[in-house]
């Protein structure tokens, strides 16, 4: 099972403008936790903080429900990112990226029959799999977001940060990536999913946040 | 074993598989640097170009000239500072990075900084140390010369090469991904700053590894050249490092033979970044010719 969350008097601020109040929340493990929230509310702010991309002031701890279960790739986190940019004119496949990701082997050398099964079973997985010699630069906005997905299904983790990850997405790939978001929860994954779409958030979270000026449990302010 | 070769080459020149030219040692001297180098230039720029750095390695390159004129005042001698070559071109690229991770400073305007510093502290001091050392010596240093290549700077540049092949390989992908995506990196555990700073040490290697034949005002150039005119024509990454070896490796080779070939009194380091430019008219030829296919 995933962790969970436990936010201590957590604040951020960025470059001196405080963005987010002190904060106190519990992220339950093994549930999915729908975050939402007006643009510029801090939501992607606090997801970076969780990960650690960004300075906060505070405590964030992680529980694992097994104290003394050894460091494993279950417990690494996975993330998939807001929409990222590529240059366009860079000749990195998206067979490449899922490649540089998995493994240590230098990108310009000898690679293993295995690795490239594998960066092809999870293009697969994300309905990408004629797509994995485009260059990153040739991929629209929801192939990017879907190889985001992939690269983070490759983590096998319990504990998953997404920032919507529905951005781009037409509907087929909406059921793909809904259907590996459903299959995560029902192993026990803790997920904080940024979303917007309340039907989605209706559908899918077990519990929703929403970012204004603090952190509230909707219809339950903290 | 140098000497063997150097053998072996003039003995083939002789014997009359080879030409003219090959008869002189220095000349199989500066083939063997660049078929050190030129591999290593060709596999540093994709990831220089990936990362950014075109203006951060010419920078490295301009403060070469302060490193060779900083040896030269210590009484290292004129023709191998390198101890003061080194040191100077390590510490300038890492305080450059370091000072750039801590502000908020655009880079460009950082390394322009950094460049018009290297110059200006490198021209007054090459100035003043000319008047101690032959003139010649720092038309060398600056554009580079086949002659002067021993047997001890091949020595060096093998030894820097191993160094910068290990680095590579063990931290290619990292860069690679730290580069691409940051944030996602960080969040896989990779140490991005770490690797940051050892490309800015691998850039530094290659430098001191290249300055005497290419140069240290042409040295930034040949991680720049080769490498966009690899990335214009390739589909893939691994094309991409392929081509941008080749591309250098190819530069540096011509470089050194057509000048010979044709008696041009011409500095190695001008003629090999006149080569790999060459190569860049060429991948653009060919780019714009596979977009009318």
């Amino acid at each position: 099972m995933g962790p969970a969350i436990d936010l201590k008097e957590v604040s951020l601020t960025l470059k001196g403008v405080e963005i987010l109040p002190k904060v106190n929340a519990y992220f339950s493990p093994g549930k999915l936790h729908a975050i939402t929230g007006a643009n510029g509310s801090g939501k992607s702010s606090l997801l970076k903080a969780i990960l650690g991309l960004a300075a906060h002031q505070g405590r964030i701890e992680r529980h694992w429900p097994t104290a003394n279960e050894t460091i494993s790739k279950a417990r690494q986190t996975a993330y998939v990112p807001q929409q990222t940019a590529f240059e366009p004119s860079l000749p990195i496949t998206a067979q490449e990226f899922l490649l540089a990701s998995l493994t240590r082997q230098a990108f310009f050398g000898w690679r293993k029959a295995a690795d490239l099964k594998q960066v092809q079973a999870l293009l697969q997985r994300v309905g990408m799999q004629a797509k994995g010699h485009l260059r990153l630069g040739e991929l629209s906005g929801g192939e990017r977001q879907r190889l985001l997905f992939a690269q983070a299904l490759e983590r096998n983790s319990q504990f998953w940060c997404l920032d919507e990850p529905m951005t781009g997405l037409d509907l087929q790939a909406q059921a793909l990536i809904n259907k590996e978001i459903t299959q995560l929860r029902q192993a026990g994954a803790t997920l904080l999913v940024i979303h917007h779409d309340p039907a989605w958030v209706a559908d899918y979270a077990d519990q929703v946040w929403c970012v204004d000026n603090g952190l509230y449990i909707q219809g339950d302010p903290l | 074993m140098m000497d063997a070769l150097r053998e072996l080459v003039f003995g083939l020149q002789q014997a009359g598989y080879l030409p003219e030219m090959f008869r002189y040692g220095f000349l199989t001297n500066a083939l063997v640097a660049a078929l050190i180098v030129g591999p290593l230039l060709g596999a540093l720029g994709p990831l220089v170009v990936v990362k950014r750095l075109a203006f951060f390695s010419e920078a490295v390159g301009h403060g070469a000239l302060t490193g060779v004129a900083l040896g030269i005042l210590l009484g290292e001698p004129a023709t191998q500072p390198l101890a003061a070559l080194f040191a100077f071109c390590v510490v300038f690229a890492i305080l450059l990075h370091w000072i750039k991770s801590r502000t908020q400073i655009p880079y460009d305007a950082l390394v322009g900084v950094f460049l018009a510093f290297a110059i200006a502290l490198g021209a007054s001091l090459l100035l003043y140390v000319a008047k101690k050392v032959n003139v010649h010596i720092l038309e060398n240093v600056l554009f580079g010369s086949i002659l002067t290549v021993k047997d001890q700077d091949l020595l060096v540049m093998l030894l820097l090469a191993i160094v910068c092949i290990g680095l590579m390989l063990f931290s290619g992908n990292r860069a690679l991904i730290s580069s691409l995506a940051p944030d996602l990196a960080k969040v896989r555990g990779i140490q991005v700053r770490f690797f940051d700073y050892v490309f800015v040490l691998l850039i530094a290697l290659i430098t001191v590894a290249s300055v005497k034949i290419i140069g240290s005002i042409l040295v930034g150039a040949l991680l720049l050249v080769p490498a966009v005119s690899a990335r214009m024509i390739s589909r893939t990454g691994r094309e991409f490092f392929w081509l941008s070896v080749v591309f250098a490796t190819l530069s540096c080779l011509l470089g050194i033979l057509l000048p010979m070939a044709g008696a041009l009194p011409i500095p190695s380091g001008a003629a090999i970044v006149l080569v790999a430019s060459f190569g860049f008219v060429v991948s653009l030829v060919i780019r714009r010719w596979r977009s009318l296919a």
